[in-house]
């Protein structure tokens, strides 16, 4: 039976996939992130929707019980994405310190 | 040619005495106004100096490289590294660029510690300095007895090596450890400096460990 949590998280994903396909569509996602991230709502749908589907794997692996495969392996994604989120923001940092620093030193 | 590079942030009061008294000492002056809010642009071009200025508020450590790049463009021969504060005093200047000429040294570093002229607010003293030593000493690898101190004289060698990247203040730790990179002669000498503010405390420490730390991931 399906519960009303089920029904929620399914909607938010679908909002994220839009969300995704607009970003994409505006041109502030590429080709990978845009396969990427509607990849990630899919399947973060289908393990709702089904969650002992991944019971299995999570047997496969040697993890207990699939919500704990599912608790894992978001926090390595999380963890993963900050890790990118940084190296943006410090890729940003150093392409302005160039450029405030080449318009400072223009005579 | 032998340039003094001040890096200024709304250093109004002080930055036009610091210019002036420098430019009897070195060859150019050039002041790296880092976005200040007041009047620090105009004070320091009253007072003759090269003026270069950051359209955004990068740090000290981003000021300096600035005056870093515009010396290698020059073609300077020593940088000296001298707060707009007026917390070090321009008799040193000479001595230093002497003592680091007569011993063949690619950098000096100016140290607090070496004489008695300096009064050092106690927390400084017995708190925050004995900690950043240890600290310095694991980024770095050289123990030096003054590991945050501003008044340094480049040669060319020196200029040429070392690169600022730390925009904020862990460019003083960076220094340091690009000196061990790089194997520069190095060398610490005595400097007297006055205390107008306690000036960087707890807070602005953690915040530097945090930007050496996070520079070990990039």
């Amino acid at each position: 039976m399906i519960i009303l949590f089920q029904i929620i998280f399914a909607i938010f994903t679908l909002y994220a996939m839009i969300n995704v396909w607009q970003k994409s569509k505006q041109g502030f996602l590429g080709k990978k992130g845009k396969f990427f991230w509607v990849c990630f709502w899919f399947v973060a749908m289908l393990v709702v929707i089904w969650p002992n589907s991944v019971q299995k794997i999570a047997d496969y692996l040697g993890i207990g019980r699939g919500s704990d495969l599912v608790v894992y392996s978001s926090i390595v994604i999380i963890f993963f994405v900050l890790f990118k989120l940084n190296i943006k923001i410090e890729g940003l940092k150093k392409d302005f310190t160039k450029i405030v620093r080449s318009e400072s030193l223009k005579d | 040619m032998f340039i003094a590079i001040v890096p200024a942030w709304n250093e109004e009061k002080k930055i036009r005495e610091v210019a002036e008294g420098l430019s009897n000492i070195v060859d150019e002056v050039v002041v790296v106004d880092d976005n200040s809010k007041d009047n620090t642009f105009f004070e320091a071009e009253k007072a003759g100096a090269k003026v270069l200025s950051h359209k955004i508020n990068l740090g000290q450590g981003a000021a300096l490289e600035t005056g870093h790049e515009y010396a290698r463009k020059i073609g300077a021969d020593y940088v000296l590294h001298f707060d707009g504060d007026g917390q070090f005093c321009i008799e040193d200047i000479l001595l230093a660029l002497n003592y680091l000429k007569e011993n063949n040294l690619d950098i000096l570093l100016g140290s607090r510690f070496l004489d008695d002229r300096t009064n050092i607010p106690f927390i400084k003293k017995y708190f925050i300095f004995p900690v950043s030593k240890i600290i310095n000493k694991f980024f770095t690898g050289l123990k030096l007895s003054d590991v945050h101190n501003g008044f340094r004289i480049l040669n060319k060698n020196a200029l040429n090596k070392i690169k600022i990247r730390q925009n904020k203040m862990a460019h003083a730790t960076e220094i340091v450890s690009q000196i061990k990179k790089h194997k520069l002669n190095y060398d610490e000498f005595p400097v007297k400096v006055i205390y107008y503010e306690t000036g960087q405390g707890v807070l602005g420490g953690i915040k530097i460990i945090k930007d050496l730390f996070l520079s070990k991931f990039y």
